[in-house]
């Protein structure tokens, strides 16, 4: 059930924004949707620009007893900024500015809306880069990169986001304004900052974040490999990394993908090919081409076909392009997708790619794979067309099986995309109840009463405190 | 707020071809200046989806649907191939035929367009308050003549559209182009008056009536089987879909005869003297509806490396904030979006800059930026090189 907002709350917030409060019927609806097909409802939506501001807002919620939820840029897929509960929608979108660049001490300050890319833009002129790029990386924010912990073909060298966030700003969902980590190398006492990276909005809004800064590297080689079989791909995953090498991604895609990316790109993606793998390697020039040599002779123990090399960075570039848009195209197929994010043992790819594809048939759907297999996140997309009756039903009962699946061979619920709304209620398959209780009382040390993004990630009852409506969004499997 | 009744007649199949992955959003540059959702290329379809399920809309509707520029960055950027400009198109004109979206007096600006003799009598006003300095600098108008030096057919290879403000406003431009087509060995013809506007600003102001009945009277202009060249981004988009526009078969072959006039000299660059060295730096600003949607942006880089060195901008072919008549019914907007692009134009450091669109080199003229058409800056390095 809607509930109205009170003209007390509007009035209230109105005096500190202005007209950066929304309360339209038709705008309301675009802040209920992120990148996932989840669907709600905010309140209102307010549109901050600093952190003061950001902090009155969270301090009339409280006043007014309402929940509030922080968003990015809404491309998130498992629905952490689905509003559920009827809350306050804090949108950082316009805390978009780079507020300072420390070469020295390879440090930014920036404000959370942000996004990824224009930060790498920025920074690629004078050596550096902000090394996680999810696939939205050109429209994602570092907020929500923050608040997902988000990953990215890089991070199979560089690691996840929490490595790359030295301290950050938070509002607490108290209305106090405090600042966690720190720019010491070992900060002392418990790591707060990184609880906080990953917790999807429910420990509180980020509003500055110190993110560290990567050098460029000097020599970097991108390889396109093609297998007439998706298993030899797979196991040529396996061997690279047996063989002592990291490369700096290691991604895969099979046929389907193949076809689709390479009807938006051209950029001579080999269509014929039952998989690809996309391999970058950087680093010193001496050690990158060393690794092009294991590559091929591993790829080469395993059937690959061709082995293109990017001859130069545009070339390379396309490739990526190509890699980074391929959920999108998955539009090309059919009209609607439900990407999964899970991990598996890199041993276990096969295995489980396999049974991916049998899930799929099974439920008369069409299964697309392109995910970063160097660390074992495999993102079977699930092609559909919403108007199919009751294709619905048959997406989310493949999802299952499909975590399912990815839990029994030894895997976990999700690689980067948070669990957010989507496998919130998946939380039981992988953790017992003490477990999520003791979870819980970890979530209550920051918000107590649960004032911040409401009943995501932990299912209902794990809580004590669930005083918000538990009004269930279109399209939710929960 | 009031609601109003509407049906926008869009295809179900194209309204859910947005799977709402927001790959889009830093390509808009009205997302871009706003960081608004309503001001988004998958908010503005999540409208379109809300309109068409509920059958009503809002005035706060027509709001988000005039702040789009048009410009199609999110066609390019869309991977799904989400054909977002017929969309649109198709809004605006419900919005124009059932609600009270286009006022009486844009209605009547949008017709002197099509009407040569009333153009050109406004246009002589407007010089004259040009000459006793009433007309402020910053609209960015360029020194309109007050007598207009008729253009001289030189043969019959070619047609050459000349449009409407272009044409009342930028005739020299016209005569640049000429000049440059001429040098291939190729004869240049004019239309007729029936040629007096192609229609694109009537499209994208959802006034598709007139837009099809300029279409019908332009297409009369161009017997024979000529290429017709243009040298207005915006006017070659709409002349290359008139087949769509019109849906006959007629309509299908003219369109199949428009040609920018950089695609088409660029296939005939062996023709061209060769310039001197050194060759001077172009910033080249690309034209949303060359680059988005008659995709022949390339064509002009290489007519300009025939003679110089072209320099492309970093902000990966976001728009001006010209948009045909929404710098003029959007100038806040407008000038937000042009502070990006001028930022843009600075940092690729050439001490020229091009602009293959009439409406972009005005709108950004009137920021005090520099810039002229890539074929009068070719055509004034043929005639120094003589």
């Amino acid at each position: 059930m809607q509930i109205s907002p009170d003209g007390n709350l509007l009035d209230d917030l109105r005096s500190v924004l202005g007209d950066r409060v929304r309360d339209g019927d038709f705008e309301l609806g675009l802040y209920g949707k992120d990148g996932s097909v989840l669907e709600g409802r905010p309140s209102l939506v307010c549109l901050p620009v600093n952190t003061d501001e950001v902090r009155q807002i969270v301090k009339i919620c409280r006043e007014h007893d309402r929940p509030f939820l922080a968003r990015g840029s809404g491309t998130g897929l498992a629905g952490g900024a689905v509003p559920v509960g009827d809350p306050v929608i804090i949108a950082t979108a316009k805390m978009n500015q780079i507020l300072e660049v420390d070469l020295e001490n390879r440090i930014a300050w920036v404000e959370p809306g942000v996004l990824n890319l224009d930060l790498t833009k920025e920074l690629t002129p004078q050596g550096f880069h902000f090394a996680p790029d999810p696939s939205s990386q050109q429209v994602c924010s570092i907020g929500g990169n923050v608040a997902n912990n988000s990953g990215g073909p890089h991070c199979l060298a560089y690691g996840v986001t929490s490595a790359h966030v030295a301290a950050i700003e938070v509002v607490l969902p108290d209305g106090s304004v405090t600042l966690l980590g720190d720019l010491a190398a070992e900060p002392p006492g418990y790591d707060l900052r990184g609880l906080f990276v990953g917790s999807e909005g429910t420990m509180g809004v980020a509003t500055k974040v110190a993110v560290r800064l990567t050098p460029n590297p000097p020599a970097v080689r991108t390889l396109l490999l093609d297998f007439p079989d998706v298993r030899d791909g797979a196991a040529t995953v396996s061997a690279i990394i047996a063989a002592g090498l990291i490369p700096a991604a290691l991604e895969m895609m099979d046929k389907r993908a193949i076809e689709i990316v390479e009807a938006f790109v051209n950029a001579g993606y080999p269509t014929e090919a039952d998989a690809v793998l996309l391999v970058e390697l950087d680093g010193l020039p001496g050690g990158v081409e060393h690794g092009v040599e294991v590559v091929r002779s591993v790829a080469e123990r395993h059937q690959v076909g061709n082995i293109r090399v990017a001859a130069d960075n545009e070339e390379r570039e396309l490739l990526w392009k190509g890699r980074k848009n391929a959920f999108g195209a998955v539009a090309r197929i059919k009209p609607d997708y439900y990407l999964h994010d899970t991990v598996v043992p890199r041993g276990k790819l096969v295995e489980v790619l396999e049974k991916v594809y049998k899930i799929a048939d099974a439920y008369d759907l069409i299964a697309v794979n392109v995910f970063h297999a160097g660390d074992g996140n495999l993102h079977p997309i699930l092609a559909y067309d919403s108007d199919e009756k009751g294709v619905l039903e048959r997406v989310h009962a493949a999802g299952r099986a499909i975590v399912t699946a990815s839990i029994e061979a030894g895997g976990v619920l999700s690689g980067e995309h948070g669990i957010g709304l989507e496998k919130r209620d998946y939380m039981g398959m992988l953790f017992s109840a003490h477990d999520m209780a003791t979870q819980d009382l970890v979530r209550e040390a920051f918000d107590p009463e649960g004032f911040a993004n409401p009943l995501k990630v932990l299912p209902s009852g794990s809580r004590c405190s669930d005083s918000f409506g538990q009004h269930v969004p279109d399209g939710a499997w929960v | 707020m009031k609601e109003i009744a509407i049906d926008l007649g869009i295809p179900h199949h194209d309204l859910v071809s947005c799977v709402s992955c927001g790959l889009c959003l830093p390509h808009c540059p009205t997302y871009r200046v706003t960081q608004e959702e309503s001001a988004s290329p998958r908010g503005r379809i999540a409208l379109m989806k809300h309109a068409e399920s509920s059958g009503f809309i809002d005035q706060e509707f027509v709001g988000f649907m005039d702040a789009c520029i048009q410009c199609r960055g999110c066609e390019t950027a869309c991977p799904a191939g989400v054909e977002f400009g017929s969309m649109m198109e198709a809004t605006r004109e419900a919005l124009a035929t059932q609600t009270s979206y286009q006022p009486w007096w844009r209605r009547l600006g949008y017709r002197t367009l099509g009407r040569p003799t009333v153009l050109a009598f406004a246009s002589r006003v407007l010089s004259l308050l040009q000459r006793i300095k009433v007309v402020p600098k910053k609209l960015g108008l360029p020194q309109i003549p007050i007598i207009q030096r008729r253009l001289l057919a030189s043969g019959t290879d070619v047609w050459l559209f000349t449009g409407c403000i272009m044409d009342a406003w930028m005739r020299d431009t016209h005569r640049a182009v000429q000049r440059v087509v001429e040098a291939t060995g190729a004869g240049v013809q004019f239309p007729n008056k029936a040629a007096a506007c192609c229609g694109a600003l009537h499209v994208h102001a959802g006034l598709g009536d007139e837009a099809r009945i300029l279409a019908e009277k332009t297409m009369t202009a161009f017997p024979g089987s000529a290429p017709i060249l243009v040298d207005s981004a915006g006017c070659g988009a709409q002349l290359k879909d008139y087949g769509h526009l019109l849906g006959t078969e007629l309509a299908e072959k003219f369109s199949r005869r428009v040609f920018d006039v950089h695609e088409w000299l660029a296939e005939r660059l062996d023709k061209l003297p060769k310039s001197q060295e050194p060759r001077g730096r172009v910033a080249v600003q690309d034209p949303c509806h060359l680059r988005h949607v008659q995709k022949s942006h390339q064509a002009v880089y290489q007519v300009l490396a025939h003679f110089t060195e072209p320099l492309g901008l970093d902000d990966e072919g976001l728009c001006c904030g010209a948009g045909g008549a929404y710098s003029a019914f959007h100038q806040e907007t407008a000038s937000q979006v042009r502070d990006r692009k001028i930022e843009s134009i600075k940092r690729a450091g050439a001490p020229e800059v091009a602009s293959a669109n009439p409406g972009c080199l005005l709108h950004l003229r009137s920021a005090g930026v520099e810039v002229r058409h890539p074929l009068e800056i070719i055509d004034s390095i043929m005639t120094k090189d003589g």
